[in-house]
């Protein structure tokens, strides 16, 4: 299985400067991810990769072989479409054979890989059918046995599970993964959905605006954003602003509009009177009605509920501190509901810092 | 996108070695070849022709002069056939879209009875060519002939005096022209129509207006592009007619003044000026109308499938519709009906149908040598020329819908260029340009007839493989290079079997309207041998006793051909028949 290097990747569609030097280095076997919000220039990125755009500047490789003026038939890098791209005028069959046909492999040959990919995504007995009379799960998984039936050096994945129902979509999620672990193809999938991301990712790069952000594995991301963006559009989270009190080996004191919270040091420099984004995702938020407490403990605020939403697994808490707003998950919720007056708890260790940048 | 803070430039950086690499990277070797071939044909066919009459008729003893344009300018009688094309077609056209426009409302908007059928009706004129009807019309309208007959049964007229209805040729050119371009203006009215969003008209009826009132404040603004495309394209049609002023010997339009200068092509460069100044004022005309059509272009959203905003109205409103449609379409195909008579009557003379009927006319065209080998000619170039406008058509398509070739809408531009550059003109350029070469119309014109019937109906044919292409989409070829497929097997195993039915259609019409073309039939052939229908037909009709008749016989056939091909390019294409007749 094949590394890929893609190498400060510039591209223009028309006059818009779409990937502005995209550098990326997978590993091989990996299970990778590009996410971003639409527009982010992830589609770009995955088409240069199969050679449907030439890119402006840079260089692509797999493993050692520099790809960046092969043309996408000599690439042996097989895509699966959003909207899938199965052949109208061909059968299931025909449609899985037509990669196998070309590259001349025997009879016998074609007839074994096209069984074992309909095995694989569980489509034995649709041989004969039209796409047409496929459902959309179906066709996402005839698009998928296509792709695999040439034992690609690398497979490339366009939000293949955008277009299925919800429930569908959860399922193909965990089989998707099962399935790349099994075939240990190098596969690069593009999605603007953080879940199917955090769920099958080995790691992931997150896209903004033609640029890469922050490229780790899932809980780096979700727990140890660079910068807001990431931090946002991983899932929820409170993001304050406040200004670095004090620096101590093990904890960083940051002062924010309600008071002192004491966190981790980051993996970035801080210095005293540095403004910074101190970042909690609502599930780390403890909130407790105990009101024996202490309320001088370090990290503990008194809050005032001013919405709950029934989640059934959860709540979610819309309160204040002060004049500051901060959203809560608060799990295996009691029957008789909350108080208005709660305290809300901080762990240091959930509490990270995001250098500060205007957005 | 916004470009931040990247200190890249905003345009595209590339170095030369990187653009040229791009290039050999985006465009295959096949697909540039193609490229250099299909403008070596607009060259050769379509540039070259023009370049040589403008050559000819500003340039005389090797000095630069406007001489023959002054002289044209200053000549009565040309003057007097420009006022009367110029009349010709405003009359026609105004004509022709103030019976579209409410037909194609009342089709569109009204629920009506039998629906389909009056659709089908009111095209059946598209079948008629224009030149044989004209034939069959002018014997109608005869002193003593079929429709004075009526009339004096009918006790209108004085039987011993009846009016002599072709001492107006004008007004039977323009009748014959309305009939004739009715369906293409229809169709385009319809398909404004339909482009509409009715929320738009909706919230207009909320806002208080309605009737007529409606129409005219929104509907009608809202039809407008698609107006005027109709409108330019009857118009320049109208303009540049031939056969129906030829046949009326009207000789006060410009185009019968162009043929008959055809003969002294190379003599007098007067026939150059001329034919400029008709292409000059053609693509004006419709370069406004395209500009207008786009100034009036109001983008809207496309409404769910489903509702067809038919409304129902008072059954005595509906019958009354119903019937004013009919009479419409059933006045539309009298000339055909006339055609039809005219062929099998074996006499008709001083009565309302004929009173004796025979099929010895159509005999006659297998035997008669001018009427076999001309049916034999216009099938061979027929077809030839239908092939070229397949491999033309598909190749043009596929590199302006795929941006396979460097400046790929300027490929579409000279492809449309024919809509607006009149057959005459075409076929008035290759007299000239191809006198003395290998190529000259007067040694054999088969390859220039070819060429010319391909060229003129080019613009249908892009179009079919357009709407072909468009309906494949991209992503089925890149899974197929993906995959591993070369371009070229990409092609022909993916691209290729699924436009397949449009190609058909395409390539039928291609061939149905070829047999039955007039201007380039007229100009291009001299010699009988090489005689396609429509010239036969016209110098049949001219001759002596039962040539009118033979005439029509042949008129029959070619409209039971390019019925057949109608039919089933429609079936082929289905609903996107109307894109390709759409200007």
């Amino acid at each position: 299985m094949v590394s890929v290097s893609a190498q400060n990747i510039v591209k223009y569609l028309g006059r818009t400067l779409v990937l502005k030097g995209v550098s990326l280095e997978i590993k091989p076997s990996e299970f990778f991810f590009v996410l971003g919000p639409s527009g982010c220039g992830k589609t770009t990125f995955l088409r240069v990769l199969a050679g449907f755009l030439f890119p402006d500047d840079g260089r692509v490789f797999f493993g050692e072989r520099d790809v960046t003026f092969v043309p996408p038939h000599k690439r042996n890098a097989a895509m699966v479409f959003q909207h899938y791209a199965l052949f109208p005028h061909m059968s299931v069959w025909e449609n899985v054979a037509y990669g196998l046909k070309l590259r001349r492999l025997p009879r016998g040959e074609i007839e074994r890989r096209v069984r074992e990919a309909l095995r694989l995504v569980r489509l034995e007995g649709f041989e004969r059918r039209l796409p047409l009379q496929l459902s959309g799960g179906q066709q996402q998984r005839v698009a998928l046995a296509r792709a695999i039936a040439v034992h690609p050096d690398l497979l490339l994945l366009d939000e293949p599970l955008s277009n299925l129902d919800a429930k569908l979509r959860a399922e193909m999620r965990g089989e998707l993964k099962a399935l790349q672990r099994q075939l240990g193809v190098t596969t690069i999938y593009v999605t603007h959905d953080q879940k199917e991301a955090l769920a099958m990712a080995d790691r992931i790069a997150v896209m903004h605006d033609g640029q890469v952000v922050q490229v780790g594995t899932p809980t780096e991301l979700y727990r140890k954003p660079l910068t807001r963006f990431v931090a946002e559009f991983l899932g929820d989270a409170n993001v304050w602003e406040g200004r670095v009190k004090s620096v101590h080996s093990d904890l960083v004191v940051v002062e924010t509009g309600f008071g002192e919270v004491k966190c981790q040091p980051p993996s970035f420099a801080v210095s005293q009177g540095e403004r910074v984004w101190v970042m909690i995702r609502p599930e780390s938020v403890s909130v407790t009605t105990d009101r024996t407490e202490a309320s001088n403990q370090p990290n503990t605020f008194p809050a005032s509920i001013e919405q709950t939403i029934y989640l059934g697994e959860a709540v979610e808490i819309l309160a204040k501190i002060g004049e500051t707003s901060v959203k809560a998950l608060h799990f295996r919720p009691e029957d008789g509901g909350l108080p208005n007056e709660v305290r809300f708890k901080f762990s240091p260790d959930d509490l990270t810092l995001i250098p500060y940048e205007v957005a | 996108m916004k470009s931040g803070s990247s200190s890249l430039p905003t345009t595209s950086p590339l170095s030369l070695t990187r653009s040229l690499r791009r290039l050999r990277y985006e465009y295959s070797p096949m697909t540039l070849n193609l490229w250099f071939a299909l403008w070596f044909v607009f060259l050769g066919f379509l540039f070259y022709p023009i370049a040589f009459m403008l050559k000819g008729a500003v340039v005389y003893e090797g000095r630069f002069t406007l001489d023959f344009f002054a002289l044209l300018l200053r000549d009565p009688q040309l003057a007097d056939a420009l006022k009367g094309s110029f009349g010709l077609a405003f009359t026609s056209t105004a004509l022709t879209l103030a019976l579209a426009v409410p037909i194609a409302y009342a089709m569109v908007r009204v629920r009506l009875p039998f629906k389909g059928v009056l659709n089908v009706l009111l095209l059946v004129p598209m079948i008629s060519p224009p030149f044989v009807s004209a034939i069959a019309v002018r014997k109608l309208l005869a002193r003593f002939g079929p429709i004075n007959q009526l009339l004096i049964s009918l006790g209108l007229v004085d039987p011993t005096n009846p009016p002599s209805w072709l001492d107006y040729p004008f007004w039977g050119i323009v009748i014959l022209q309305v009939l004739h371009f009715l369906p293409i203006a229809y169709l385009n009215c319809v398909a404004a129509l339909a482009r509409i969003d009715r929320s738009l008209e909706e919230a207009a009826q909320s806002l208080g207006a309605s009737g007529f009132r409606l129409f005219r404040t929104v509907t009608l603004p809202l039809m407008m592009p698609g107006l005027f495309a109709a409108g330019s394209l009857v118009f320049i049609l109208a303009f540049t007619d031939l056969g129906t002023p030829l046949v009326f010997n009207y000789t006060r339009v410009i185009a019968v003044q162009v043929f008959h200068r055809v003969e002294q092509a190379l003599e007098d460069p007067t026939g150059y000026a001329m034919v400029l100044l008709v292409m000059v004022l053609s693509i004006l005309i419709f370069w406004t109308s395209k500009r207008w059509a786009e100034r009036w272009q109001v983008q809207t959203i496309p409404r769910a499938a489903g509702e067809t905003g038919e409304r129902v109205l008072p059954m005595p409103l509906t019958i009354a519709i119903t019937a004013s449609i009919l009479l419409v379409a059933f006045l539309a195909i009298l000339p055909n009906i006339a055609v039809v008579l005219n062929a099998f009557a074996d006499r008709w003379f001083m009565t309302i149908l004929p009173d004796r009927w025979t099929l010895k006319y159509f005999q006659q065209l297998l035997v008669y040598p001018l009427a076999a080998t001309s049916i034999r000619n216009s099938l061979l170039y027929s077809l030839a020329s239908a092939l070229l406008d397949i491999i033309l058509g598909l190749a043009i398509a596929y590199i302006v819908v795929r941006r396979k070739a460097p400046l790929p809408q300027w490929l579409d531009s000279t492809a449309m260029l024919p809509l607006a550059i009149p057959g005459i003109v075409i076929a008035f350029g290759y007299v000239g340009a191809f006198a003395n070469t290998p190529l000259d119309p007067r040694q054999n014109p088969a390859l220039l007839l070819i060429i010319a019937y391909a060229i003129r109906r080019l613009p249908y044919m892009v179009r079919a493989c357009y709407a072909g292409l468009q309906q494949v989409s991209e992503a089925l070829e890149e899974a197929s290079l993906n995959l591993g497929a070369s371009p070229l097997r990409t092609f022909v195993k993916v691209t290729l079997p699924q436009i397949v039915p449009h190609l058909i259609a395409g390539g039928i019409m291609a061939f149905a309207f070829a047999m039955l073309e007039v201007s380039d039939s007229l100009i291009l052939a001299f010699d009988q041998q090489y005689f396609p229908i429509t010239k036969a037909i016209y110098v049949l009709a001219n001759r002596l006793e039962g040539g009118v008749q033979m005439a029509s016989a042949m008129g029959v056939l070619g409209m039971v051909v390019l019925a057949l091909a109608l039919a089933i390019s429609t079936r082929l294409m289905g609903r996107r028949m109307g894109e390709v007749f759409r200007v």
